[in-house]
């Protein structure tokens, strides 16, 4: 089934709007609706790679996302066409960062041959795995390029490998079949895109600036007069009014920060 | 050039091959940090795992930046770019960077980011960095590889530095990749009566109306706010206010009294004494600021 199928092209073309100024309902509507088309790609990636398809799909949905942070409505593109490219090249620097070092470099095959004798010499000295610390100073490698290394040595299976010889591909395998695993990785990527997002400005206000800009503007409320916002706070209304340049002024500073040059100058 | 040069410094390097990408980016970043600069490397996750691994023990000494959700829009990119820049002079008396751009698949869309190469040689002007923007050769579509010839004034390559015989003035190619605003006589009219504030409670209404999220509503009203201050301090005043959805985007438009001004890198120049921040504020906070001469008078047009 196509994404149109689901959704009308301004039901689409809504939900991507509304996703890109920051509405968690329609985030979440969103990626429901392309899920399969996720899901589908991230089968026909998985499958020979070493990398696990439920960090595909984890992948595959901050792609989505991105490219709805993105994408110009007024270009008439359907979205799922603008989108997939995002998608995949998303899937595809997943796979190129967990593999990627091993097949590029000599120095880093060598690097990570020193980090797996590391970790035998240490099972069998304690019997035990040494952490990422222990790794670094018996290698003499940087803590993150240890990391790295131990990156490419994940090799998580996926949860559909296409059974040889069945006579199916491995993009019609299970398709359609709830997939619990790549759900709660969606979840895990959504729940983080919602906690990093800078644009929530009145995260940066006192909880009084953010209760007269939220009232007076009707930010997920009714709309109040200052006069009314001042009786429920016990100030005047011109107080309010104050309070409220005063917010306005703090996010406008935030926004405008000049940088410090050496010398001083700005 | 010598490290702690007062200028920008904006240039390409277009690589046929991983190898030549990693043996002219790592000896730029050394050089750097050699001299005392900091040094930022700002790819996608590949680009930053080959850089680290290349730079080896130098790799502590850089800044490792993630743009795979970078490039959205060129305002926000900037403003993105600003930050860890303005972070980086806070520390070092100059910056060298090694930056991926992310021009995308669509050839509807290499017109926008042409035009944000051109803009970032006016945006950041005054800083002291060096930044060597990277492009993978070997798929690099005709007019996106004309345009980083058009928008660095010196490009490496396999045949080593050269000064770009086709660098363009970023105005010129600002205005050549910028489309006409096309006008919208769907817009309403929303009463522009009590100023500043006045025009902000109206659209408040307007936007709750249209069930705008909090966040994106309050983005917009900051937007205008400081559209609708330009208009009474430097426009004569505001004309008129208009309002409402095209392509799915809640549109406002701020036409003033006065002659407007032409200069299309407005709102795109990162903050510095001598330079106003209203419109680098408004478009940070915007899908899309378009700002013409109309018939009715000079027209800020926001797209949320």
């Amino acid at each position: 089934m196509s994404p149109g199928a689901r959704l009308t092209p301004s039901q689409e073309r809504d939900l991507v709007v509304a996703t890109e100024g920051g509405d968690p309902e329609a985030c979440h509507r969103l990626v429901e609706a392309f899920l399969p088309e996720i899901s589908a790609l991230a089968r026909r990636f998985g499958y020979g790679s070493a990398v696990g398809r439920a960090e595909l799909v984890q992948e595959g949905v901050a792609g989505l996302l991105f490219a709805a942070r993105r994408y110009d409505t007024s270009l008439g593109t359907p979205f799922w066409g603008y989108a997939s490219f995002w998608v995949r090249k998303s899937m595809q620097e997943l796979v190129a960062e967990l593999t990627g070092p091993v097949a590029l470099s000599d120095r880093a095959v060598r690097a990570l041959a020193a980090v797996r004798a590391a970790r035998r010499d240490h099972l069998q000295a304690h019997g035990a795995d040494p952490t990422t610390d222990e790794l670094a100073r018996a290698t003499g490698l940087s803590r993150a390029q240890v990391e790295d290394l131990q990156a490419t040595e994940r090799v998580p299976r996926s949860l559909q490998e296409p059974a040889a010889g069945d006579g199916r591909s491995a993009d019609t395998v299970g398709d359609g079949l709830p997939d619990p695993a790549a759900e709660q990785a969606y979840d895990v990527v959504l729940d983080a895109i919602e906690m990093r997002r800078v644009r929530d400005l009145t995260e940066q206000l006192s909880d009084r600036e953010r209760a007269v800009i939220r009232a007076h503007f009707g930010l997920d409320e009714p709309a109040q007069t200052l006069t009314r916002i001042g009786g429920s706070l016990g100030v005047t209304a011109e107080r309010v009014r104050q309070i409220e340049a005063g917010a306005l002024a703090k996010l406008r500073a935030a926004l405008a920060r000049p940088a410090v040059l050496p010398g001083g100058g700005a | 050039m010598v490290s702690g040069s007062p200028a920008l410094r904006h240039n390409a390097l277009v690589y046929d091959s991983e190898d030549e990408y990693v043996g002219r980016a790592v000896p730029f970043l050394r050089e750097g940090l050699e001299a005392g600069s900091g040094a930022v490397v700002a790819a996608t996750r590949p680009g930053l795992a080959v850089l680290r691994e290349a730079l080896g023990g130098d790799a502590g000494a850089v800044t490792f930046v993630d743009v795979g959700a970078a490039y959205t829009r060129p305002a926000r990119t900037l403003a993105a770019y600003h930050s860890v820049y303005a972070d980086e002079l806070g520390r070092h008396r100059s910056v060298r960077a090694v930056a991926d751009v992310q021009f995308g698949p669509d050839p509807r869309e290499w017109d926008l980011w042409t035009g944000y190469e051109a803009v970032f040689n006016r945006s950041f002007a005054h800083l002291p960095a060096w930044v060597l923007c990277t492009y993978a050769g070997a798929h690099l579509p005709d007019p996106v590889r004309e345009g980083v010839w058009r928008t660095h004034p010196e490009v490496v390559s396999a045949g080593g530095w050269r000064c770009s015989d086709r660098f363009d003035d970023p105005d010129r190619v600002l205005r050549d990749v910028t489309a006409v605003p096309p006008a919208l006589p769907a817009l309403r009219s929303v009463p522009s009566d009590g100023g500043v504030e006045g025009v902000r409670e109206h659209l408040a209404r307007e936007l709750a109306d249209e069930r705008v999220p909090a966040a994106a509503a309050l983005d917009l009203l900051l937007a205008v706010t400081e559209v609708a201050a330009n208009a009474v301090e430097h426009g004569g005043g505001i004309a008129r206010v208009r309002a409402g959805r095209v392509d799915g985007r809640f549109v406002c438009e701020v036409v003033d009294h006065g002659t407007g001004f032409d200069d299309p890198g407005a709102g795109y120049l990162a903050p510095r004494a001598g330079v106003g921040t209203g419109l680098w504020i408004a478009r940070q906070l915007t899908w899309q600021l378009d700002l013409f001469r109309a018939p009715e008078g000079f027209t800020v047009r926001l797209r949320l």
